[in-house]
């Protein structure tokens, strides 16, 4: 019986001193950590849409943040992120609108899809692809759409193609819905 | 002269990969490139040798019969110690490896060396071992991984090195290849050895 206590005891012991160290390590780079995520997409906003100097929180879509980018006062667009599960993995989309719904530049920010196939979307020849199309042609070119899609990789163009185009038509209706062409409501 | 032969011993002659074949998933998994063979290479050498000398430190408090998850609670730990300072310090290279890198918890030639050395030896020794293990771990990789890239991709570490007229053939880089590759490179080894 009292060898048994021992036993348990000595796994308490590792346990507490483990834990203690990890609780020790996660204290100091938690907020390192959530300051780059958080920089990754302030980076990743401004380059869909170079001409902002300032971003406005405008809804949450798919656990993100979309923004109104301004230029001063002025709304020059809007960003959101994109996100559907592709073949292999969770693929999100940094997307920038310009007033009148066309995509300016979109940015892969995270995917996991096969490397040599599904993963060339982070390619920077992809994505040029998508700027200046609005939504009706968020389809990949076998489907009727205007989106070549990537050698081998279907269901990875397919998913980025129609997480935008959802995305885009759920921001439509929440700019018409919240009236922002006005341009006076952005303090918050 | 000892520590020596304790880390050579990982390279080739008692190979992780090759020889024991020990950790066959991620080294399936992470080979389609050298630069995630050499990222994965590092950071479970890393913790193999962490976990060597903490081993052979407190395996005198540790009950026999409770060693396993003893082992398993001190390597778990050194992965995300590892994860978490990656992910802070290292952002790039943990966007690569982010997928991997909980996979060194269930890589067994960490929990095996730790079982089949560490618990037996002391603290020199079982550093030694880890090092060169986790270098020979490290080796595999990268030979693996720059086969594959070199056939899959027609390139090395990013570099093109194959004319652009090759055609590269993508089932190297997919999981066939990974089978086949470390299939042929394990027959190689052992006609070597004869």
């Amino acid at each position: 019986m009292k060898y048994y206590i021992r036993l348990g005891f000595v796994l308490l012991v590792i346990a507490v001193i483990s834990s203690g160290i990890l609780a020790y390590v996660n204290s100091i780079t938690k907020p390192i950590i959530d300051e780059n995520k958080r920089r990754e997409k302030e980076e990743a906003r401004k380059e869909v849409l170079p001409q902002a100097t300032s971003f406005d929180s405008l809804t949450f879509l798919n656990g993100e943040t979309a923004y109104i980018a301004l230029d001063r006062d002025k709304i020059v667009g809007y960003t959101f992120v994109a996100s559907l599960y592709g073949y292999s993995s969770e693929v999100k989309t940094m997307v920038g609108l310009d007033t009148l719904f066309h995509i300016t530049r979109i940015k892969i920010i995270e995917q996991q899809e096969t490397p040599g196939l599904g993963a060339n979307c982070s390619k920077s020849e992809f994505q040029e692809q998508f700027s200046g199309k609005d939504k009706t042609e968020m389809q990949v070119d076998k489907d009727g759409g205007s989106i070549a899609s990537i050698t081998g990789a279907t269901i990875t163009t397919r998913t980025i193609a129609s997480s935008i185009r959802s995305g885009m038509e759920i921001m439509e209706k929440k700019i018409a819905e919240t009236d922002l062409q006005t341009g006076e409501e952005n303090e918050r | 002269m000892s520590m020596i032969k304790e880390f050579s011993k990982g390279l080739i002659k008692e190979n992780p990969v090759f020889i024991m074949a020990l950790g066959l998933c991620p080294t399936l998994a992470v080979t389609t490139s050298v630069q995630n063979a050499i990222g994965m290479g590092i950071a479970a050498t890393f913790v193999l040798v962490c976990s060597n000398v903490i081993i052979s430190l407190i395996k005198n408090f540790i009950p026999t019969k409770i060693r396993i998850p003893s082992y398993i609670v001190v390597i778990a730990s050194f992965v995300t110690i590892v994860d978490l300072v990656m992910h802070a310090y290292f952002p790039m290279l943990h966007k690569n490896l982010g997928l991997f890198i909980p996979l060194i918890v269930v890589n067994c030639i960490i929990l095996g060396r730790a079982e089949a050395f560490a618990g037996k030896n002391n603290v020199i020794k079982s550093l030694a071992d880890g090092v060169g293990m986790g270098f020979g771990f490290t080796l595999a990789l990268i030979v693996i991984g720059g086969i594959r890239e070199i056939i899959g991709a027609g390139q090395f570490l990013g570099y093109n090195v194959l004319p652009l007229s090759y055609k590269p053939v993508l089932a190297a880089i997919l999981s066939p290849g990974a089978f086949l590759v470390m299939g042929l490179l394990m027959g190689l080894m052992k006609l070597l050895k004869k």
